[in-house]
């Protein structure tokens, strides 16, 4: 898994255009601190696995594990991946 | 002045008890009956709820320009109206049917929009009757899944509930945890329908700033936000009392504009639905149901 890549589009879903891909820490908290999303921006992220990775995600109890880092995010995405 | 949202809650008003001995009331009585026990109670409802009263009398006075006098009595027929619109549920509870009137070419094109196999979003705001559209506009092949915010009691909440199961229904209540946005997604992918108010920020505190009448609004993102992330259509529906049984329901089906960049596209469908909300209330002065300043201009 390519984490510059992942960091470009989770840029790219969420719009934000001041952030660069290192400025996102890896193991920083991508809900509350850190990046500081929200509700909508989960939507983006669910979105975005189903879009790049055909991982379609259900199960809130899972996102929150997910969602936790980019690191946590690509360590899903190489485990489920389907393309 | 400015009459925050926070002050203006938006829930049902009344302990359970009375609910339910409403509910009861209205199973066997007519609603007209405490219609007229309404219109005597409404000036003490107007001067109690003082801060009610004030924005909506904003709303006519600054918001459209009407004289002092005019404001006035549109603000007693608001109050009035609003509370024939929360009898018309209740009575909706005891079991009462009302008569839904469509026009033809909206009606068809929203039921088109459920003939095929994607989901979309539908947006509602707190103008006329919407939850009453739950029992006119089924879709034979879509459940609907609509977001509710959990400040209502039990009473409401149960007989809502006991309402939509009829109806191809499943209220989402919004969550900490987020498991409303997994459940309205799932809902979309699966090619129902995920209902939303499209003129209250909760949850996600984003919003869109529209322009409105001569001042700007600030709509939550949520609902267009969804629409164009899922490449999807947006419904939005207005149900609107016309008489004392009968409702008028208004459907628009909007598209996002592809040639537009995402951004925009969420804030062309947002705009639009501002807009319709504009020509609803020209229709319809008196079932504005937002009561706090929603309107907000340079000098506020």
């Amino acid at each position: 898994m390519n984490i510059e890549e992942l960091k470009n589009q989770i840029i790219d879903a969420l719009n934000l255009e001041d952030l660069k891909p290192e400025d996102i820490d890896n193991d920083a908290p991508l809900f509350g601190e850190g990046l500081g999303l929200d509700s909508i921006d989960a939507l983006e992220l669910i979105v975005l696995m189903e879009k790049y990775y055909g991982i379609k995600l259900q199960n809130p109890a899972e996102g929150k594990q997910i969602f936790k880092s980019v690191n946590c995010m690509a360590e899903y995405i190489d485990a489920h991946r389907t393309k | 002045m400015s009459l925050e949202h926070d002050n203006w809650k938006g829930t049902t008003g009344g302990m359970p008890w009375m609910q339910r001995t409403l509910i009861k009331w209205l199973s066997v009585i007519d609603q007209r009956v405490i219609y007229v026990v309404m219109a005597v109670v409404v000036p003490w409802y107007m001067l109690l709820g003082h801060r009610c009263y004030l924005a909506i009398y904003h709303f006519y006075r600054r918001d459209r320009h009407e004289s002092w006098w005019r404001a006035f009595v549109h603000s007693y027929v608001n109050h009035f109206r609003f509370g024939q619109v929360v009898i018309d549920r209740f009575a909706a509870f005891g079991g009462k049917q009302f008569r839904f009137m469509f026009d033809a070419e909206q009606q068809e094109a929203y039921l088109d929009l459920g003939r095929q196999p994607e989901g979309f979003v539908q947006v509602s705001c707190h103008m006329g009757n919407y939850e009453l559209a739950g029992y006119s506009m089924r879709q034979e092949s879509k459940r609907m899944y609509p977001l509710v915010f959990m400040g209502e009691t039990e009473t409401m909440m149960l007989n809502r509930q006991k309402l939509f199961a009829d109806h191809n229904i499943e209220m989402v209540p919004v969550s900490d945890d987020m498991s409303h946005i997994f459940a309205l997604n799932n809902a979309l992918r699966d090619g129902n329908i995920a209902s939303m108010p499209g003129d209250r920020v909760f949850g996600s505190p984003k919003a869109i700033a529209c322009r409105m009448m001569d001042g700007v609004c600030d709509l939550p993102a949520g609902p267009f936000q969804m629409a164009v992330t899922r490449d999807c259509a947006l419904t939005a529906v207005f149900v609107m009392k016309e008489r004392w049984d009968t409702y008028r329901v208004w459907c628009y089906v909007m598209r996002p504009d592809l040639s537009l960049d995402k951004r925009q596209r969420v804030a062309q469908l947002a705009q639009r639905f501002a807009d319709l909300m504009t020509e609803m209330i020209d229709r319809y002065p008196t079932q504005w149901f937002n009561y706090f300043d929603f309107i907000r201009y340079e000098d506020d």
